[in-house]
């Protein structure tokens, strides 16, 4: 039994292709990247993981069920989503938006309980966030927005979440201190499916890697197996070389960087 | 704690307000006597005033239900634009952005025309408040679920409102100019001043009910003004949030209608000044709305039936109040519309 996956997925847009037959599985606890062009539909093919877009054909299983037949409250409780950038038009400080993620728990005449508020407090507290309580939402850095979100999915206590380009926007520093965030919960079970525009995140973080090209899979399996030279190449039509340094790890080193000219003038 | 101590001002102002209401207006009855009358009418304390029946007529019969009305209606837009806002997204909507007050304003202009009841209008009013709303939808669903479902249920809206005030000219335009037509136009500039017993007890009970329902729903519009897929993945049935949204706020909006006629910006400056108050959390903001609603009507109908000699429309009088207070809000709004 797989523990989330889709199988043979097809969807479209107005009949515009999208997805043409799209496998994926999860493992509980790893972490996957989904690489590809843009528009190439690794965005839906999220949304169809969360359920927010149904397919055309084929289906996601969740734990060996069939993820239609969950009730949405149910989903909630296994899968989270966090958001590329969430538009807050209104004043909400970083807790309310952190509460947010309880309230698939409560009932409609319901007030946050002391247990909802404690959850979210100790979400922020792993990500060590608890400092921007009080702050309001669109204030924060794009870097704090995203942690305050992913405190959200913690405290929708959901093990599995679905991430659109996390570190689209942030600056370097904030790049590698969220890459760390994910490494660090995955360790502790939590299981990503993550898009990415940057193969080296992608060999940074591990795990699996299904690269995602018109509506195809291109390649699939092992992060360290599965993205070579020529993959990157093919997926993005660039010139580069997949070097790998002297403690063996790879980096990607664009053709038009003549490193032994940078030596020369170094 | 601080936002328990803003309600109770607020309950206070309201209390207060209410109490003034009931003392001005042609006949001044003085606080004292107020007092006394209420006192020994309600709770059996204390002795009868001077001239009692005169007295309890006017309190009991004539300003206590249009008091009543005024602050049902007053809590009812407020909260409606409220509601709206954190739904749409949007802190410029107002209750009528689906079309309702259009459609009920050209259903009581034709009940005026072809009715001869009151009650026959009342009907005509609400029923076209509806029908604005569906049409709105049903332009929105046309589109069907292609790109933001606010989006187009705005521009259903707008559709709707032009439809319907278009009609409305229509009706104006071909009614008797001597007997009907003068009715209508100050109808439309809304008035508490026909409100009776009688009209009051058809519209509390569902007036109230909503005003609650809708209040009760602030944590679900706080999800929902995150968008859709933000709420869907968080465990929120978004259609059914918002659609149970849309019928509460056109049950309360058409209501109004029914009760006083168009009455412009108390659902749209309402909302920001309990904003201001209490921050955007739903939960506690709508029913800041209420309060806040509710007492601004009752300081705006007072002044508006007793400052000058012939009775002020309401609507002319909200629109003069709210307008400088509207300025002033933006001017205060924080980053975000806090």
């Amino acid at each position: 039994m797989s523990f989330y996956s889709a199988e043979n997925l097809y969807f479209s847009y107005n009949s515009t292709p999208i997805l043409q037959g799209v496998d994926l599985r999860i493992e509980e606890g790893s972490i996957v990247s989904l690489l590809g062009p843009n528009g190439t539909g690794k965005s839906t093919l999220m949304k169809l993981f969360l359920g927010l877009l149904s397919p055309e054909s084929g289906e996601v299983l969740l734990k060996g069920k069939p993820l239609q037949s969950y009730s949405i409250k149910e989903r909630a409780l296994h899968v989270s989503y966090v958001p590329q950038s969430t538009q807050v038009a209104f004043a909400f400080c970083a807790l309310d938006i952190v509460m947010m993620g309880r309230i698939a728990f409560e009932s409609w005449f319901q007030k946050p309980s002391k247990k909802d508020r404690d959850l979210a407090r100790a979400a922020m507290e792993r990500l060590g966030i608890v400092y921007l309580e009080k702050r309001i939402f669109q204030t924060l850095s794009g870097g704090e927005k995203q942690l305050v979100l992913i405190a959200r999915s913690l405290a929708q206590g959901a093990k599995i979440l679905v991430m659109d380009e996390p570190v689209s926007g942030l600056d370097y520093g904030n790049q590698l201190r969220l890459l760390e965030t994910i490494l660090k919960l995955s360790k502790e079970g939590y299981t990503f499916l993550k898009s990415t525009h940057f193969p080296e995140h992608a060999l940074m973080l591990g795990g699996y890697t299904y690269a995602l090209k018109n509506g195809h899979i291109l390649a699939h399996g092992l992060t360290c197996k599965t993205i070579t030279q020529d993959l990157i190449n093919e997926l993005y039509h660039t010139n580069i070389e997949l070097k790998q340094t002297v403690c063996g790890y790879p980096v990607c080193i664009p053709s038009f960087v003549h490193t032994t000219k940078m030596l020369e003038v170094g | 704690m601080k936002n328990s101590f803003l309600f109770g001002m607020m309950a206070v102002l309201l209390g207060v307000s209410l109490l003034i209401s009931l003392a001005l207006g042609r006949y001044e009855i003085d606080l004292g006597t107020l007092t006394q009358l209420l006192l020994w009418k309600l709770l059996n304390i204390g002795t009868a005033p001077k001239e009692v029946m005169l007295l309890s007529n006017i309190v009991f019969d004539i300003r206590l239900p249009r008091i009543l009305a005024v602050i049902l209606v007053g809590a009812a837009l407020s909260v409606s634009g409220g509601a709206f806002q954190a739904m749409f997204v949007n802190p410029l909507v107002s209750p009528g952005i689906l079309g309702v007050l259009a459609g009920a304003s050209f259903g009581a202009a034709l009940g005026i025309m072809i009715s001869d009841s009151w009650f026959g209008v009342q009907l005509f009013s609400f029923t076209f408040g509806f029908v604005a709303v569906l049409v709105a939808l049903g332009v929105a669903k046309i589109y069907g679920r292609s790109g933001s479902q606010t989006i187009l249920l705005v521009l259903g809206g707008v559709i709707s409102s032009s439809l319907f005030s278009a009609l409305l000219s229509t009706v104006k335009y071909v009614a008797d100019p001597y007997n009907k037509l003068p009715t209508i136009v100050y109808w439309l500039m809304g008035s508490f001043s026909s409100v009776d017993m009688k009209t009051l007890s058809g519209v509390a009970i569902p007036l109230i009910f909503s005003t609650m329902a809708l209040s009760f729903m602030g944590k679900y519009l706080n999800v929902l003004s995150l968008g859709d897929e933000d709420a869907k993945a968080l465990g929120v049935r978004v259609i059914w949030v918002r659609n149970s949204a849309i019928l509460l706020a056109t049950l309360l909006s058409t209501l109004t209608v029914v009760v006083a006629g168009m009455i412009g910006w108390v659902g749209l400056i309402i909302p920001h000044i309990a904003r201001f108050l209490v921050g955007a959390d739903n939960r506690v903001l709508l029913p800041m709305c209420a309060l806040l609603g509710a007492t601004f009507l009752i300081i705006v109908d007072t002044l508006c039936r007793t400052s000058m000699s012939v009775e002020i429309p309401i609507g002319i009088a909200t629109s003069l109040i709210g307008i400088p207070i509207f300025v002033f809000a933006l001017k205060n709004a924080k980053k975000g519309f806090a």
